[in-house]
């Protein structure tokens, strides 16, 4: 039976092409909205957690300040001392601390002369951490020895900054030589990417940033429980500031890989729902539209319906056909939508491989598509629902007696 | 009630209400309509006739009294329930012929079909068996706008009879159409009485059919003026 209803449903869908094609790219556009939105979205989220699943579980983050007010903390240099790091080091369950240093320092090389992120790395003390739980592994090369003036580079650096760059290059920092010896695989973000790496002892000794550090990392010793770890360093921290300094107002972020996988998630879903919410304002107006149109439809099809109930059709009937209308302009919307949503953030995703301007994904699940499919049908039911409604209503002789 | 009785109304009354004021198109109607008989429904423009037959064929409810079709009260039917037996029981022909302007004339046939879930196979068998006995077997796949009006009424004849009802009602049949092809719509109804026994209500203002006709009900001001056997002397009242 419901066969037989779609048939005549597509058919008076198609006596009205133009029409039927105007209410669809209605649909077209709001799905489109919707769909690369939020597959550029989702994909950016994979990255990001897959950057943070590289790390490993029992590494914590130390940052100066607190969360919710962390470009404060950035803008006011707010940073890490010695004492504070070695208040970290003290505590029970660390294995090891690193200070993440960098600076900014003016690098020639091949007679091209260009600003590049410095960081400073801690071969002597924590090469093992580096290697397995900052998922940091070699392209092309070997890592620098600690105390040598060798280097270390992001996959970015001989494509981008210095192109040409290869493992035995020479170049000169402040001054001083280096030779590069290493490049990583890609760890995943622009900034990382483009990392000159050097040994933090000299590192701390050609920028003058001898001791403290704006963040650092932490491993937690296996058989520790990394949350528990974290709210110890965070009480030994607040306790040296206390004592040493006086201060009774300090504060301190401490964050566990689990933590930070449970921030950004946090934000991505807030931002997802953002997007999803604008972009379903362009889909109401496209159901307003599917609406518009299935009661021009009723309107004009008043003496057909009054003739299909003269033959034997129910209200369920009429209703049916009508709803499978709308229904079909959702879902043919849905399916335009989605090509072209994933085809532009396909596109995108591609262009942001050519020039790697920035690194996203987009995320084509089945479930995405399921979604978009699903949402775009019902929206067009919904939409055709009143109209639908106010068909069947009609009273058999009162429709066959309209011109 | 008469077991022969096939369609029977008592004591109906169809008013509608025109903001304040209340128009009476029916009052008091009650007659009875046997199986397998001719009835003509005359009667002047205004009259009640299109109401009368309305709510013979239960496209339409009257505001008071009851409704027999085959000893069932179809007053307390609802609306899909009256779309059931219409379907299946009652064959509607129109003046306007009414026919669905997107099928085409084979599609149209069936439709009526399609309602009481017969399979399609069984449908285009039965709609190609109905449009070739009303002689339109080389216009199955035309539409509507592409035929002329008899051919037209021909195939709301085939579509009448598409789920071989009891009875076909007819409203003014030959309206939209010239004599010569209005008699030939009519002579396929008569056809239709004589030769498969069905009970055919028409509205009509055509003598002849009157005189063809074994039941004539004269209505005037929604009223039953006169009700007349077969035999009997028509008085004409209005004439076309």
């Amino acid at each position: 039976m419901l066969t037989e209803y779609f048939k005549i449903a597509i058919k008076n869908l198609r006596t009205r092409p133009l029409r039927s094609w105007l209410t669809i790219l209605g649909i077209v556009i709001g799905v489109f909205l919707i769909m690369s939105l939020l597959s550029l979205s989702e994909g950016l989220k994979a990255t990001v957690l897959k950057q943070l699943r590289a790390i490993g579980k029992d590494i914590v983050m130390i940052i100066p300040g607190n969360l919710s007010d962390i470009m404060t903390t950035f803008l006011g240099g707010a940073e890490l001392t010695e004492d504070d790091l070695n208040a970290i080091r003290k505590t029970r369950g660390v294995e090891v601390v690193i200070p993440n240093v960098y600076k900014a320092e003016v690098m020639k090389s091949q007679g091209e002369s260009k600003t590049v992120l410095l960081f400073g790395i801690d071969l002597k003390n924590a090469l093992e951490v580096y290697k397995d739980d900052l998922g940091m592994d070699m392209a092309e090369g070997r890592w620098p020895e600690a105390g040598k003036r060798e280097i270390l580079v992001g996959n970015l650096v001989p494509k981008e900054i210095f192109p040409g760059l290869k493992t035995g290059t020479r170049t000169t920092i402040k001054g001083k030589q280096f030779e590069i010896v290493g490049i990583l695989k890609s760890l995943g973000s622009r900034q990382d990417d483009s990392m000159i790496g050097i040994d933090l002892d000299i590192f701390r000794e050609i920028t003058g940033k001898k001791e403290g550090a704006p963040q650092a990392v932490a491993k937690i010793a296996s058989g520790f429980s990394p949350e528990e770890v974290a709210e110890d360093i965070k009480e030994n921290l607040l306790e040296t500031r206390r004592r040493q300094r006086g201060e009774e107002e300090s504060s301190f972020s401490v964050l566990t890989n689990e933590a930070m996988t449970g921030m950004v998630s946090n934000i991505m879903g807030v931002i997802q729902l953002a997007v999803f919410a604008f972009a379903s304002i362009a889909m109401i107006v496209g159901g307003i539209g599917i609406m518009n149109t299935m009661y021009t439809s009723v309107h004009e099809r008043t003496r057909e319906i009054g003739i299909l109930k003269a033959v034997g059709a129910k209200s369920s009937t009429i209703t049916s056909v009508f709803l499978i209308e709308s229904g079909v302009i959702g879902l043919v919307g849905g399916i335009g939508g989605m090509i072209f949503g994933l085809g532009l953030a396909k596109l995108i995703e591609l262009v942001g491989q050519i020039h790697p301007v920035f690194y996203i994904s987009a995320s084509i699940s089945p479930g995405l598509i399921i979604f978009g499919l699903t949402f775009s049908f019902l929206i067009g039911c919904l939409s055709g629902f009143l109209p639908a409604r106010s068909a069947a209503k009609l009273k058999p002789v009162d429709a066959l007696r309209y011109e | 009630m008469t077991e022969t009785s096939l369609i029977k109304l008592e004591n109906v009354w169809k008013i509608y209400q025109l903001g304040k004021v209340e128009l009476t198109v029916l009052r008091e109607i009650s007659l009875e309509i046997a199986p397998g008989s001719f009835v003509s429904i005359l009667g002047p423009s205004g009259s009640g006739k299109s109401t009368l037959l309305n709510i013979i064929g239960l496209l339409d409810t009257p505001t008071k009294g009851e409704v027999f079709l085959e000893g069932q009260n179809t007053s307390r039917f609802s609306e899909d329930e009256r779309a059931q037996i219409r379907g299946k029981k009652v064959g509607f022909i129109f003046q306007q012929f009414n026919l669905l302007p997107n099928l085409n004339a084979l599609e149209n046939v069936a439709i009526p079909m399609v309602f009481q879930g017969i399979p399609e196979s069984k449908r285009r068998e039965r709609a190609k068996f109905l449009l070739s006995s009303v002689g339109l077997k080389e216009r199955i796949s035309h539409r509507p706008s592409e035929l002329s009006g008899g051919e037209q009424q021909r195939i709301a004849i085939a579509r009448s009879l598409a789920n071989n009802p009891e009875v076909v009602i007819a409203d003014e049949p030959t309206g939209n159409l010239d004599s010569v092809t209005g008699q030939k719509i009519m002579e396929v109804l008569i056809n239709l009485h004589k030769e498969e026994g069905k009970t055919i209500i028409v509205v009509t203002h055509d003598p002849n059919i009157a005189d063809y006709s074994e039941k004539i009900i004269n209505l005037k001001d929604g009223q039953i003026a006169s009700d007349h056997l077969l035999g009997e002397k028509v008085l004409w009242e209005s004439k076309k």
